[in-house]
């Protein structure tokens, strides 16, 4: 069998990946070599695709990574029981949140399972309003849904926030302390591995003391002289116009 | 017929129209008077703009619970008003209405001049109109407003090139009926994304139905041949303009039917809001807000003026008769405008918050700003009454070239 060396080929402006036989003749037909050019568009978008990732990764709306290499925190081992163990983070003792807004919920580690379920046995899933649990990467309003009812509903009218349909409560406020909103809404956690998405920068929501006075309309006193003035030559060419030039 | 070269001295002919300049100088002093009063609203409107360009918004009543003034409201009845001179047009070279050829060229002016009014209170609404380009180098395809506002311009050249078209008979008849067929779906075009710069906001809970769009269609309609027939007599009383009784008759008729149909939409539409089993509570508040509440006094004359103009033309016995008909369109015509004031209102008069908002009462420059448009809008009527051959010569037919011997005697457009 003769050795196929690979080349690559410069073909007005295409990179194409030929591979020629040692006596010259291409091994190749017209279809392959466009497949093969479209693997290689195919492969550099998604070098590009992974490099943006990694350019753009921040923080998400949880505070966790938005590009989510999972086992860099969460190493899957195989414990002497021969079974893997619970991939909990390196070094992890625990989550550590300072809470502004919802404090009230409780005190510790109350505030937390307030809408987390259990730390013993899922953290990462949320008390629905029904009791029943959803992940984070799912409906995850409706958990805000539970004190917030009222939200909820002009957020489903699309009366508050984006009805978009990856909008969700956390991705305009940090649910943690749900005054601090989202320049730019986040999307949800979807549990893909890559979330191409820079996270914004934060401002903190300033809630108004009472509701806005509108400001009093300004009418300079120039152009009520004018009206004034013309308001009478109107009437004198009315009277005219009505009674017409009267007969002496 | 070839042209006669017999323009007597005063008439000048520029892009192909007479233009009787001569009838100017042989005005009254009543026409001038009248003029006079027109400018003198106009200057006042001018220095009202100045105001608004000088100062900004702080001269203005809108604030955040009325974004949309006066302005709004006075855009939707002006291009409203223009339909009715776009159905006498189209009912003359589409349908075959005979009718109404004596009214074509008036409606088409008319038509044209209340749509530049329309614009007109968009631009002056600017706080820095030089920017309104962007919206044409930049549009925003998801605003209706892009769509109403581009439309409106188009519509208003077209009517413009239609009276052109008429003045000088060029083309013939095939020309004025393939305008016609560009026209009257752009009309169409034009009421119906007005109606959905109302109807697509889903947070204004009584602009967000789809009868809107009906029923803006059916109030342009009647309200603009109520205009219109206003307008005829007010131009055969002057002298300008003669037209036959059963013109008069015709159009009461039509306006009569387009009014029991606006006033049937509108019913339909309080109905769905108030009927128990589709009554939502968003929709029930604000709507009694209107029939009872503090918007009561803008919407129940609506109802009320509209019902009496329809009676007032139901009878065929009494409908011929000019002083039903008048009294009928200006009902009418009062009671559009205080419909689209109430349109307005419905999307401002209680807020996506739930905050309820006192009604909206306009600013001494907004008010000056809307008269000075109406004047500039009457001068252009007032002027091209006495200048332009507005008359259809008896036996005369659109499509027949001009034969240019109007003006070959010295023409009486005597006016008061």
């Amino acid at each position: 069998m003769s050795e196929q060396p690979l080349r690559l080929r410069s073909e007005g402006g295409v990179r194409a990946i030929e591979v020629t036989n040692v006596h010259g003749t291409s091994g190749f037909g017209r279809s392959e070599r466009l497949a093969a050019v479209g693997l290689v568009v195919l492969m550099l978008l998604l070098a590009a695709l992974v490099f943006t990732a990694q350019a753009f990764a921040g923080r998400s709306s949880t505070g966790e990574l938005a590009f989510y290499p999972c086992t860099e925190c969460h190493p899957v081992t195989i414990g002497p029981d021969g079974n893997p163990t619970s991939p909990l983070p390196i070094d992890f003792e625990k989550h550590e949140i300072e809470l502004e807004m919802h404090d009230i919920l409780g005190e510790g580690d109350k505030a937390c399972l307030a809408c987390h379920d259990d730390p013993s046995r899922n953290p990462g899933m949320l008390i629905l309003p029904d009791g029943t649990l959803v992940d984070v990467s799912g409906d995850v309003s409706r958990v805000c849904q539970r004190c917030h009812f009222e939200k909820y509903r002009d957020w489903q009218l699309g009366v508050h926030g984006k009805d978009a349909p990856k909008c969700s409560s956390a991705g305009c406020h940090d649910p943690h302390t749900p005054s601090w909103i989202y320049v730019a809404a986040l999307p949800p956690f979807q549990g893909t591995g890559i979330e191409v998405r820079a996270v914004s920068a934060r401002e903190p929501f300033k809630p108004l003391a009472a509701p806005p006075v509108a400001p009093p309309i300004e009418t300079p006193i120039w152009l009520a002289i004018a009206v004034s003035l013309g308001g009478l030559i109107s009437l004198g060419a009315l009277g005219y116009l009505i009674l017409g030039r009267s007969k002496r | 017929m070839a042209e006669v070269s017999t323009t007597p001295p005063g008439v000048k002919r520029i892009i192909g129209v007479d233009f009787n300049f001569a009838a100017l100088r042989t005005a009254g002093p009543r026409y001038w008077a009248f003029v006079s009063l027109l400018l003198t609203v106009g200057v006042l409107g001018l220095m009202a703009w100045g105001t608004l360009l000088t100062q900004g918004g702080v001269v203005m009543a809108m604030r955040d619970s009325y974004p949309w003034g006066l302005w709004f409201t006075n855009y939707m009845y002006y291009v409203g008003l223009a339909a009715g001179g776009l159905v006498v047009y189209a009912s003359v070279h589409l349908f075959g209405a005979k009718q109404y050829h004596p009214l074509a060229r008036l409606a088409v002016l008319q038509a044209g001049v209340l749509v530049m009014m329309a614009l007109l209170g968009i631009i002056t609404d600017m706080e820095r109109p030089w920017r309104a380009m962007w919206m044409l180098l930049t549009p925003n395809f998801t605003s209706p407003f892009v769509f109403t506002g581009s439309a409106a311009t188009l519509y208003m050249v077209i009517c413009f090139v239609d009276l052109w078209i008429l003045l000088t008979g060029k083309g013939g008849e095939k020309l004025a009926r393939r305008m016609t067929l560009i026209a009257l779906p752009l009309a169409i075009y034009m009421h119906t994304t007005t109606a959905f710069v109302l109807a697509l906001n889903k947070s204004r809970e009584l602009w967000h139905t789809a009868v809107m769009v009906p029923i803006f269609l059916t109030s342009a309609t009647a309200s603009g041949i109520a205009l219109l027939l206003i307008t005829a007599y007010i131009f055969q009383r002057l002298g300008i303009m003669r037209f036959k009784a059963s013109m008069f008759r015709s159009m009461s008729t039509l306006l009569a039917t387009v009014i029991i149909m606006d006033l049937f939409l509108l019913v339909v539409e309080i109905l769905v809001v108030f009927w128990p089993t589709s009554a939502q509570p968003g929709h029930v508040v604000r709507f009694s807000e209107f029939l009872t509440g503090s918007y009561a006094f803008a919407f129940v004359p609506v109802l009320v003026l509209g019902t009496t103009a329809f009676i007032l033309l139901a009878r065929r016995s009494t409908r011929h008769l000019p002083a039903l008909q008048i009294t009928a369109s200006v009902m009418y015509v009062v009671a559009i405008f205080l419909k689209r004031y109430s349109l307005m209102a419905m999307g401002f008069s209680v807020n996506p918050l739930g905050q309820p908002a006192p009604p909206f009462v306009p600013s001494l420059v907004e008010v000056l700003l809307a008269l000075g448009i109406i004047a500039l809008g009457m001068l252009i009527m007032t002027i091209s009454a006495k200048v332009l051959p507005l008359e259809v010569p008896e036996d005369h037919d659109e499509g027949q070239e001009s034969p240019r011997v109007e003006f070959a005697v010295e023409p009486t457009l005597e006016v008061g």
